[in-house]
């Protein structure tokens, strides 16, 4: 479980782009969306695992998403759908049109009963997992940037418990959401994750593309890109901010100006000890810091752009779904 | 330029227009100071009331994500294609505005311009060919500005705005001559020096150029040149560009109107062209930069898709509605198009082998299609065209000659490139 | 084609006799010349003192006369006055520094302005260094210890086409752009073997990091032709003269090593130098075209190009069209000067000064009808150089008590270095005016509407023209010392009337209405061209 002790598995190069994945418990099936709109699934108990598609409808679009509630998986896509699909069979169970605009994230809270997702409709939606029907819809995220082009939501989370729900946007703005009542609870911002150019190319880049909750609930991660000064190139540090969320004091603010990039992802090592980030620009990158001090514990640099991970509970086994790759690590001691 | 100057050269082409010759071998001899010389013969040969609106995607907009989308390939990207208002055309879902308005609009889908660099590419989609080290080609502006504008205009004939720094050149009016240049407006909107000093009074300013016209021309009665001509003429036309600032001026324009063209400075830049065409100006140039997405392809053309749609759409409706359309070429053009690749970065880079372009309003056959390229748009399929054909085929639209030549020494420069075909398809 | 063009130059040579000694000489050959192709009547007549001065002045000293300077000449009796003054302005300082301007803009155009360069070429003015020495300086810059003249190929070695291009040009007055990607349409001496023979020259060298260059060992050029053939280049040049490259006699491994000194210097500062081939084709061009044989194009070159700046266009017009389809105007009298380039060693202010002592040079203009202006029967119009105009609006704008100008200003030569300072940042904004140039709406709308016009030329202060123009009483002493002071010459009784009631209608403000004649004045086209 030591930072330092990653090491890769195995790796299966492709020539899709991997958005998202989950597996089972045991780690030995994995499941994963794609920028040709299928989702697959992995047997690894299989001598020489292939990728199987799964059967249904599908989707249109990239597959950006994929939530995993035990039974069933739900997988959200850029064609604005939410599909239901039995992680048993592979069959798909329900496809709805989810949102208006791109759906950017879909996760499943820790009772498995709901579904949370994000889109550039700028709408938080709760679904209930088993039925699909949508419980309720909140926002706290403008449509437009300051610069009147239409901004996006990319990121959501929700706390351990259970008890709380985050959701970051474009411009840098965080949501803290009470996950009874539906009342936004605080929020936090983060601006330095925009990069709006005036001057040399009149667009934008970068955004809050990750979030994440503490362990014990309290602090709030946010991933991102820092400020980029040639916005045609994701050329700007790996930003990292930590927020105890009540006070809204900024615990942490790190950049990581080697491996550059977005921080398409967030997870709290056991304990809170360590932070691990993963994203990239043209390459990926796999950073650890520690979570109290910030400093940086271990990095690996990724061949392709990292687009989500999934690790099992014991923080032993990570998969890592990439630019046309997809690869199997481990945080388990070397055996010699 | 120096064979204008010569006499025996200006009697030749008298002794063709005398003759049958055609417009052509005519205008051959008519380029820069010539026709300042000869503003009669010059003057026959407008073609009155067309205009010239060039929104320029600097940087290189992706065909895939506007004019030529490929959904559910590998290159396609992940948005949708949608139908048109016209049967069997189908755009990106990222002009929505534009696909109920493509009735005035053709789209090229098959230029293949080769080059991929933005300075050698940028030179060649603003002048229509190949730049050699030592001749200086006109730009599309000074040449539509030469062709179309009126010599003692009180509007300028060639107005270029590009604010943002990346990508950022003047354009040149080349060996067309300084007279030819455009007004080229980057921080402020409204032009350079066009403003008269609040030290001196508007009497003042105008007598003192009354005493400099009289001793220019008490100088002239001693000294003939065309030089000396073009001189004056720019002096002559300084009163009459100061009377025109209030055509950089949108709020003169009603709220509704403004509201119309939307909150971008695009849609701004787009409002003054308007204005500008309208009052007789013959080319405006509206760059929008920068559309360089290696990075982040798909968030970047969400952004400048969602203002180029708007404010183009925006610009043909007021266009339009003011019965300007007919009489306006609205060009919709960049340097290049962007690999159907996509890269690590979710980015796509430079590409020049397959990409669009469209062409609106004045002598063009709305609602169509030219030209194809294959299922993951690599290539041309159909209907291959260079950057000569482009040029030949905008001239075309605007009843220019294609074949018309300018006289640089001995040597005859097309106003098309060599070779270059209009493309019939699309011309009324 | 070219070799039956070089026949009859070379016969045309033989038929003449030995070159002139002195440039009055010189000078009297250029009318002789001139006059044979140009029947009497056309001529236009000669120009009065005060054009004269304004003229020559411009051309060998880059800026109008200063009032003083007008009047010491108008004054002077003496008969040789015309003779002594281009002697005197073409050994002031003026000289040095106007020619260095003039010979920047041939050679870097604006690629960039390099001071280091531009000091380079003062001091080659300065000591009249001769056009072949400076051949030689810029295009094999590695041969001295100066890095500064390698700015001229420095600025151009990225693209190995604007390297030949340029140099084509600039060094031999022919443009063979087109022959690139297919023998020349119109010219028949062009063709592709001529153009990547050409470039074969340039294509080994390379910039090293502490901004000189060098050569490689080895690279050639493969092309195709129209036909679809791959050929490999020779070392050619533009006679059609080839250059056999002995066989490089090393292993392997040694030019590895040589390869590896090359990039050293391409990338470090301070690199050890890298070995020099014995065979540099940079070289092997500059002496093949200095040589005997084949100086022609290089000699007609300059002398065309001299002839260009004080005539206004070429013997060879444009000047890079130096080939058989395009003669010369005047075939002989470009021999004669090209071959009194060589016999005096490029000296190009001895042709300079000849050509200025010609009548021809000193001609009017006509008023109408003008005569083919290939026949030189009258002055051509030249924009002033933007730093003619610059330099020109400031000497203008002066006190003209003050700024007195050469002989009446003991400290002339430091003044005026203060002036060439000053001018710069306005000439720097100037479009440099090429053929058929014109003048643009953006300079008008700047010399009217610009702040720094007001402030830099028209202010009413001390030691400014404005300024001294107010403490004149008189409105016609006004306008008659605002004319020599920017025209070069007295107002004409219309002119005078306009001007002066032109300020009577302002009494109320005097010093405005006196800054605005002035202004309408350098606003003139008599002001912005030479004539």
């Amino acid at each position: 479980m030591q930072p330092s002790n990653l090491h890769r598995l195995s790796q299966w190069p492709c020539q899709d782009i991997l958005f998202c994945l989950t597996a089972n418990q045991q780690g030995n099936r994995i499941w994963f969306g794609s920028s040709d709109a299928g989702v697959y699934q992995l047997d690894l108990n299989e001598e020489k695992p292939s990728r199987q598609k799964l059967q249904g409808e599908g989707h249109t679009s990239y597959v950006t998403s994929i939530a995993n509630c035990g039974h069933s998986l739900v997988t959200g896509g850029y064609d604005r759908k939410l599909i239901w699909w039995d992680a048993e069979s592979g069959n798909q169970i329900r496809r709805i049109q989810a949102h208006e605009k791109w759906i950017r994230r879909v996760i499943v809270t820790p009772d498995s009963k709901h579904v949370l997702s994000v889109a550039d409709d700028m709408q938080c939606r709760l679904w209930d997992a088993a039925t699909g029907q949508q419980v309720a819809e909140f926002t706290d995220h403008a449509e437009m940037t300051p610069h009147h082009y239409p901004s996006m939501l990319y990121a959501v989370a929700v706390s351990p418990e259970g008890s709380h729900f985050a959701t970051g946007d474009k411009v840098g703005h965080v949501a803290i959401w009470d996950a009874q009542t539906l009342q936004k609870v605080a929020e936090l911002e983060t601006p330095v994750m925009y990069t709006w150019d005036p001057k040399q190319r009149r667009h934008s880049i970068g955004g809050i593309r990750s979030v994440a909750f503490s362990s014990d609930g309290r602090r709030l991660a946010v991933g991102g890109i820092g400020k980029i000064g040639n916005i045609d190139h994701l050329g700007g540090p790996a930003r990292l901010e930590v927020f105890d969320w009540h006070s809204g004091e900024r615990q942490l603010e790190l950049e990581d100006t080697k491996w550059k990039g977005l921080i398409e992802q967030i997870v709290w090592g056991p304990d809170d000890q360590w932070i691990l980030t993963t994203g990239g620009d043209h390459k990926g990158f796999t950073t650890f810091y520690d979570a109290k001090s910030g400093e940086l514990v271990h990095q690996e640099q990724q061949p392709g752009h990292v687009h989500a991970l999934w690790h099992d509970d014991a923080y032993e086994s990570l998969f890592l779904a990439s630019h046309k790759q997809l690869s199997h690590w481990s945080m388990r001691e070397k055996e010699a | 330029m120096n064979a204008s100057n010569n006499p025996s050269l200006s009697r030749r082409s008298w002794m063709r227009l005398a003759g049958t010759a055609s417009a052509a071998t005519l205008a051959s001899d008519l380029s820069g100071l010539e026709a300042l010389g000869s503003p009669e013969l010059s003057q026959s040969l407008r073609h009155s009331g067309k205009r010239v609106i060039l929104l320029w995607l600097a940087g290189g907009a992706s065909q895939l994500e506007t004019w030529d989308p490929k959904p559910g390939r590998a290159t396609g990207g992940p948005f949708s294609k949608i139908q048109t208002s016209v049967p069997g055309i189908e755009i990106s879902e990222l002009l929505p505005k534009m696909s109920s308005r493509l009735k005035e609009t053709a789209i090229i889908r098959s230029l293949n311009t080769k080059i991929a660099d933005h300075g050698n590419a940028y030179q060649l989609m603003d002048t229509g060919r190949i730049a050699e080290p030592s001749l200086k080609f006109p730009h599309l502006g000074a040449m539509i500005a030469h062709e179309l504008g009126q010599r003692d205009s009180q509007v300028p004939d060639y107005v270029s705005m590009y604010t943002s720094t990346e990508g950022r050149r003047q354009g040149t009016a080349g060996f067309l001559g300084g007279r030819y240049n455009p007004m080229f407006l980057t921080d402020q909107m409204m032009p350079a020096n066009i403003k008269r000093l609040e030290r001196i009074s508007d009497v003042d300013h105008r007598d003192r150029a009354e005493l400099r016209n009289l001793m220019a021309s008490i100088f002239e009665r001693k000294n003939t040149h065309p030089m000396y001509d073009a001189h004056n003429s720019a002096y002559e036309r300084v009163r009459g560009l100061m009377a025109s600032d209030h055509l950089f001026d949108i709020d003169r324009e009603p709220q509704s109107t403004r509201n119309h063209y939307g909150p971008t400075q695009f849609g701004q830049q787009c409002l003054i062209a308007r204005r500008l065409i309208e009052a007789g100006v013959p080319f405006v140039k509206v760059a929008r930069a920068w559309w360089d997405s290696h990075g982040q392809n798909f968030e970047t053309h969400q952004e400048l898709c969602a203002d180029l749609d708007h404010c183009m759409a925006a610009l043909l409706d007021d266009l339009k509605s003011r019965g300007l359309l007919d009489s306006t070429l609205v060009i919709t053009l960049g340097e290049f198009g962007r690999t159907p690749t996509i890269n690590g970065s979710l980015g796509r880079d430079h590409f020049a082998s397959a990409w669009s372009c469209t062409l609106s309003g004045c002598g063009i056959q709305g609602g169509t299609v030219f030209g194809k390229t294959d299922e993951d748009g690599q290539k041309v399929a159909e209907g291959e065209m260079n950057a000569g054909d482009l040029f030949a085929t905008i001239f075309a639209a605007l009843g220019i000659d294609h074949h018309k030549e300018y006289m640089v020494g001995s040597r005859p420069i097309p106003i098309a490139d060599f070779d270059s075909e209009p493309c019939h398809d699309i011309l009324v | 084609m070219v070799r039956q063009l070089l026949s009859v130059f070379a016969s045309l040579l033989l038929a003449l006799t030995a070159s002139a000694t002195s440039p009055q000489e010189l000078a009297r050959e250029i009318d002789r010349l001139i006059d044979a192709n140009c029947p009497k009547e056309l001529q236009a007549d000669l120009i009065n003192e005060s054009a004269f001065i304004r003229r020559v002045t411009l051309d060998l000293a880059g800026r109008i006369p200063t009032a003083s300077e007008l009047m010491a000449f108008r004054d002077s009796d003496s008969l040789t006055k015309r003779e002594d003054v281009i002697e005197r302005l073409i050994e002031s300082v003026d000289f040095t520094f106007h020619h260095r301007n003039e010979l920047d803009t041939l050679l870097l155009r604006r690629l960039e302005h390099n001071d280091k360069w531009r000091g380079f070429l003062l001091e080659a003015t300065q000591e009249n260094r001769s056009w072949d020495h400076l051949f030689r300086q810029i295009m094999v810059p590695e041969d001295g210890e100066d890095t500064r003249p390698a700015a001229f190929l420095r600025k151009r070695l990225r693209d190995l086409d604007s390297t030949t291009n340029d140099s084509s040009i600039i060094w031999f007055g022919v443009n063979i752009g087109c022959a690139k990607c297919h023998d020349h349409p119109l010219v028949e001496d062009w063709t592709q073997e001529h153009y990547y023979g050409l470039a074969s020259f340039f294509k080994r060298t390379y910039q090293t990091r502490a901004g000189s260059v060098g050569e490689r060992f080895d690279g050639s050029i493969n092309y195709t032709t129209v036909y679809g053939e791959s050929l490999k280049s020779k070392f050619m040049f533009l006679t059609g003269t080839t250059l056999p490259e002995p066989d490089l006699k090393l292993a392997e491994n040694e030019l590895k090593e040589i390869a590896a000194a090359i990039k050293k210097v391409e990338r470090e500062d301070k690199a050890p130098a890298a070995p020099r081939p014995e065979f540099r084709p940079r070289s092997q061009l500059v002496e093949a075209a200095l040589s005997d044989t084949e100086q022609d194009f290089f000699a007609r070159n300059i002398a065309n190009r001299l002839w260009a700046r004080m005539f206004g266009r070429g013997l060879i017009h444009p000047l890079d069209q130096g080939h058989s389809e395009n003669p010369p105007s005047h075939p002989d009298l470009l021999d004669v000067l090209a071959r009194d380039l060589r016999d005096h060693g490029f000296d190009m202010r001895r042709t300079l000064q000849a050509m200025a002592l010609s009548n021809t040079y000193a001609r009017g203009a006509h008023a109408v009808d003008p005569p083919p202006e290939k026949l030189f029967a009258s002055s051509l119009p030249r924009p002033l150089s933007p730093h003619q105009y610059s330099l020109s609006l400031l000497i203008a704008s002066s006190d003209p008590n003050k700024t007195l100008g050469l002989e009446s200003d003991l400290d002339w030569d430091r003044h005026r270095e203060e002036l060439e300072r000053r001018s710069e940042s306005v000439a720097r904004q100037l479009e440099i005016p090429e053929d058929g140039f014109q003048v643009s709406v953006t300079e008008t709308l700047w010399f009217s509407n610009h702040p720094q016009i007001q402030s830099d030329y028209l202010q009413p202060r001390k030691d400014r023209l404005v300024g001294f123009l107010t403490s004149l009483e008189s409105d016609e002493d006004i306008v008659r010392t605002a004319m020599r002071s920017v025209l070069s010459r007295d107002p004409s009784s219309e002119e005078l009337e306009a001007m002066t009631s032109y300020l009577q209608d302002r009494t109320d403000r005097r010093d405005d209405a006196i800054g605005q004649i002035v202004w309408a004045m350098f606003s003139s086209p008599e002001f912005r061209f030479n004539h």
